[in-house]
């Protein structure tokens, strides 16, 4: 059952719906994304964005009053992950999926230790050879650079936020799942805890041949790990690429505002421009046309009526009107 | 193993000083309530034609200090006798030591006492658990007002109301006294089975004044956990029902210790009315016949031992605190 290589993910029309007083509104409007096996992919958007509904997706976890409401998540290896249920699902968490939580997150249980919740996941999983779970566990943290004899005897309250994450990732890894999904793995970390946690994430990534999507909504961490790269806006996937290709040749006007407003290190910081306006919330996302348009420099009579469709075009996929049919994308006026 | 004695060496510091407090309080209370009794019964005693010496000495073996000399000198043998167990002799039966007398009562009291609440913790918390994982369904919503009803109902009106319906609507079960006379005491069957049944109502009594509260306590705990990041986790690794469970359960009980010592205290205030209604020789009994009879030996030891029963369970909380949360074990060492 447990794959030794790394399982493709294709999500398919996703919508996620929260139930609210004023009705279910939509955290994510009919999202399809496809993580090529073995590769990195990154989602970048603001908050609200509806990145991590579409990371818990993948778990079929979304937390009530949210609820799926259409679509498909395949994973190879697991099938629809949207029509698993019950001891199925428990199962395929963890086992195949490794989830990885936001650092400042208290991921553990406080009152003990690592090694005993690890001993929980073995039993959860009916592992038989306990102690040879304890030994990847250790050898796992060892390879972080903990020492991972110590990190097991110990509580929660006694590890800083680096090594809480690191164990993290350890037990997102430790049962052998080929597809490790990373909810803002770095945030609330300081800059060298983070360089060491993304470059463990990329090498632990080669090594065990795994399929891994990041969520983060800081451009740098994308552009450092990432092979490919997509960015959510207002509940929808407005543009997805290979990485370079994405950061370096932005066709959405949403992305362009996005990286015109990542401040240099160098030069002018008025360089750096402020996308307009603000980003939708659950109740704010339009009904109807191109959650955008409010803020887009492009904006022309159709984005008002129709939400755009996404075209994909040489590996690129951008859903807007204005960009996403042309070659070339038309010149965009100046932001204000 | 030395941070579990220097904890419980300060718990002890503490208990110590509450109870001298304690102590203190009621030397002086009794020493000085009007008609002082201490020198009521000096004079009873002359009036009966005792020599003053006589009458001395016997008031001195009835409270355990001599009603002569200055305030302090006699708080000080009033001490003095404290520390070697001698609470004195009692006033309405004359000859026997007050000590004695609470110790024959203090076992009605902390058997049904303890069992009640034990029986109470584990039932409120168990279906507190329930009552938050299912609070949008009718099951949780069942639980919680049944909480809250019981929650309201003064616990004397509860033994009341036990009493109306085991002992006289439908009777089943004995309304009063520890046994029935009729059975030789000792380790036999039917003496047992008679103590069980006669313990039967105020144990219920017991659990039924403070599962209510449990219950309560419980759900907001719960659910309070349930929003925890580190559940969340746990879900998403694939942890196993049972030991999802048992996260959850453990985190939540935490708050709940400090609860119960202090609720132990209460339900020992708390046996001063049930024990009255079920005529159940314990502790509370004692207080309320000893204070009919103007016995402030008694009274005086009553206290005393309801004292060091609060202390004691607060202590015994606090410890088993420690043992159960490992931040706190830490943080003593730090």
């Amino acid at each position: 059952m447990t794959r030794t290589s790394a399982p493709g993910v294709r999500v398919k029309d996703l919508t996620v719906v929260y139930k609210t007083p004023a009705g279910e509104l939509p955290a994510l409007g009919g999202v399809s994304l496809s993580l090529a096996p073995g590769t990195i992919t990154g989602i970048v958007g603001e908050s609200g964005s509806g990145k991590s509904t579409l990371a818990l997706s993948l778990l079929n976890a979304v937390q009530p009053p949210g609820r799926i409401k259409e679509g498909s998540v395949e994973i190879d290896g697991l099938g629809n992950v949207v029509e698993l249920t019950g001891e199925e699902l428990r199962r395929a968490r963890g086992r195949q999926v490794g989830y990885v939580f936001q650092a400042a997150q208290n991921s553990l249980n406080p009152l003990k230790t690592v090694g005993k919740q690890l001993l929980d996941l073995g039993r959860s999983h009916d592992f038989d050879d306990l102690p040879a779970l304890l030994k990847d566990a250790r050898a796992l943290l060892g390879r972080m650079g903990l020492d991972g004899g110590r990190v097991l005897d110990s509580y929660q309250h006694e590890l800083s936020g680096g090594m809480r994450q690191r164990v993290g990732i350890m037990f997102a890894l430790v049962l052998n799942a080929h597809l490790v999904v990373l909810d803002e793995p770095t945030t609330a970390l300081d800059m060298i805890t983070q360089a060491a946690i993304l470059k463990i994430v990329r090498d632990v990534h080669h090594e065990r041949g795994l399929t891994t999507l990041i969520i983060t909504h800081d451009m740098g961490v994308a552009a450092e790990v990432t092979d490919s790269l997509a960015v959510m806006y207002g509940g929808r996937v407005v543009e997805h690429g290979p990485t370079t290709e994405v950061l370096g040749s932005p066709r959405h006007p949403y992305t362009k505002g996005l990286i015109r407003a990542i401040p240099r290190l160098s030069g002018d910081i008025d360089e750096a421009r402020a996308l307009p306006g603000r980003p939708p919330t659950l109740g704010t996302i339009p009904k109807q046309g191109c959650v955008f348009r409010e803020r887009c420099p492009l904006r022309i009579a159709v984005c008002d009526t129709v939400d755009p469709e996404p075209v994909t075009r040489d590996a690129r996929t951008v859903a807007c009107h204005a960009v996403g049919h042309l070659a070339t994308p038309v010149v965009p006026k100046e932001y204000v | 193993m030395k941070t579990v004695v220097r904890r419980l060496s300060g718990h002890l510091a503490r208990g110590l000083a509450m109870i001298w407090v304690v102590t203190t309080l009621s030397f002086v209370i009794i020493r000085n309530i009007p008609g002082d009794p201490v020198r009521g019964q000096y004079e009873k005693l002359i009036e009966q034609g005792m020599s003053p010496d006589a009458a001395e000495r016997a008031t001195a073996a009835l409270y355990g200090f001599l009603p002569k000399g200055s305030l302090w000198s006699q708080y000080v043998d009033y001490l003095n006798g404290l520390l070697h167990g001698n609470l004195g002799q009692s006033l309405s039966t004359p000859g026997t030591g007050v000590a004695t007398i609470i110790g024959s009562a203090a076992k009605w009291t902390i058997l049904p006492v303890l069992g009640g609440t034990l029986l109470s913790f584990l039932l409120g918390v168990t279906l507190g658990v329930y009552a938050a994982i299912k609070r949008s369904g009718k099951l949780g919503d069942a639980l919680a007002i049944s909480g809250s009803l019981l929650h309201g109902i003064p616990q004397y009106v509860i033994g009341l109301l036990v009493v109306a319906v085991f002992s006289t609507l439908w009777p089943i079960l004995p309304a009063g006294g520890p046994v029935d006379i009729d059975f030789t005491p000792g380790f036999n069957g039917p003496y047992i089975a008679s103590l069980i049944q006669h313990a039967t109502l105020p144990v219920l009594t017991y659990a039924l004044a403070s599962y209510g509260g449990w219950i309560l306590a419980m759900k907001s705990s719960v659910a309070t956990v349930l929003g925890d990041d580190f559940i969340m986790a746990a879900e998403l690794r694939g942890m196993s029902r049972g030991i999802l469970f048992r996260y959850i359960a453990r985190n939540a009980i935490l708050p709940l210790f400090t609860i119960l010592a202090l609720s132990l205290g209460l339900l020992f205030g708390g046996a001063i009315f049930i024990e009255s209604i079920f005529n159940y020789p314990g502790l509370g009994l004692l207080l309320v016949n000893s204070i009919g009879a103007r016995d402030y030996a008694l009274m005086g030891g009553t206290f005393l031992v309801l004292t060091v029963a609060i202390v004691v369970a607060n202590i015994a909380a606090d410890l088993l605190y420690a043992v159960i949360d490992p931040r706190v074990r830490k943080g003593a060492e730090a």
